[in-house]
């Protein structure tokens, strides 16, 4: 009965680690003030 | 004790064996994605291209034909489309920005392509263009999708507006790392003329008049790194010609772009360094990451049915358990 308990938290712990970090996702940021380029840059 | 540190190592085996395929099959699909404020920039050169003067209306070889290609992700408009969509969602407004030999524009082109974030598949919404014409696209642009596929993919060419496939046809080493190579021949196709004119006071609309047609055709070649689905390499063999009305006068047609498009070697250089680096990123999600937490469940899992089958053996003296006093009921 114990090991199915230590089974199961194992198990919960590691479906709650993956749901929390793909419900966070990560920040879109903001739009780069950068141009469209209309002159060769030099280098990337 | 040992019966304590063997539940113990069960619940962390039966954690990192879960945490395996969960990560693999779960939050990679999930959490790999275009970031929606990407910014970059491509340059491209066409040497001893053919090239026509408007000015003479004829033909020459020019020493160099230089293309700008800049993608800038509009943040804004895709939290618009996201919350339509349903999805995540990713618009590039994209500029191919061609100059002569004489630093003088030849062509601009604009183009905004939204797709969805994760598999890159073409997202249809209001602002969908290639030089102010609404478009439909059916297929990728630009990029291939996380774990590339040995397939053909479908493929939008700008320049026809039309989606076509795009041919795998290899396996290849570039530079070091890994790549599928894909091409894709576009025939000639009568194509619209830029908006933005190479000469003052020539417009498509004044061009038409004439009875002058533009017509294209490509041999477009990709290497495409398949775990990011970023391409390391490309090329294109570009023809454009101009057919028929008076503004050629007697002849037939006049080749307005001929070259054989390639990337610049400094832009070369830095997209092999950041798809290899991009590469690692992903490898750590769908194969370092997975088979090491499964490997390490299973060593946890060996190890406590050791100290589980040690703390039953009969006449060890570990295996004794102190019994707790029963409490004494009246």
């Amino acid at each position: 009965m114990r090991a199915l308990i230590a089974a199961t938290t194992g198990l919960v712990l590691a479906f709650a680690l993956v749901l929390t970090i793909t419900a966070m996702g990560s920040p879109m940021g903001k739009t780069s003030p950068k141009p469209l380029l209309t002159t060769v840059p030099a280098h990337p | 004790m040992r019966r304590k540190a063997s539940l113990i190592l069960l619940a962390l085996a039966v954690f990192f064996t879960a945490l395996s395929p969960l990560l693999r099959w779960y939050a990679f699909p999930r959490l790999a994605k275009i970031p929606a404020n990407q910014y970059q920039d491509m340059v491209l050169e066409a040497k001893n291209a053919t090239l026509l003067d408007y000015g003479t209306m004829q033909a020459k070889t020019v020493p160099k034909v230089t293309i700008v290609q800049t993608l800038k992700g509009d943040v804004d408009a895709a939290k618009k489309i996201d919350k339509t969509a349903g999805r995540d969602v990713v618009v590039w407004d994209g500029l191919s920005y061609v100059q002569g030999p004489d630093g003088k524009m030849v062509s601009s082109i604009p183009e905004r392509y939204i797709f969805d974030a994760h598999t890159q598949d073409p997202v249809h919404a209001t602002g969908e263009m290639v030089d102010g014409d609404p478009v439909k696209r059916d297929g990728i642009e630009f990029k291939w999708p996380f774990l590339t596929q040995k397939r053909d993919y479908e493929y939008f060419d700008a320049q026809t507006r039309t989606t076509n496939p795009i041919h795998y046809k290899g396996t290849e080493n570039f530079r070091g790392v890994k790549v599928y190579y894909f091409e894709q021949t576009i025939p000639w196709t009568k194509v619209p003329f830029p908006k933005t004119m190479p000469v003052k006071g020539i417009t498509p609309e004044s061009v038409a008049k004439t009875g002058t047609t533009r017509w294209y055709t490509t041999v477009r070649k990709f290497w495409v790194e398949p775990v990011t689905g970023a391409p390391v390499y490309g090329e294109e063999l570009h023809k454009e010609e101009l057919r028929g009305g008076t503004l050629l006068g007697d002849r037939d047609k006049v080749t307005a772009f001929a070259g054989d498009v390639k990337m610049r070697e400094d832009y070369i250089k830095h997209t092999v360094a950041l798809v290899k680096s991009n590469r690692t990123l992903v490898l750590l999600m769908v194969s370092y990451l997975p088979w090491g937490f499964l490997t390490l469940g299973l060593l946890l899992l060996a190890l406590s049915l050791y100290l589980e089958a040690r703390s039953r053996r009969p006449g060890d003296p570990a295996s004794t358990e102190v019994q707790e006093p029963e409490p004494v009921n009246a």
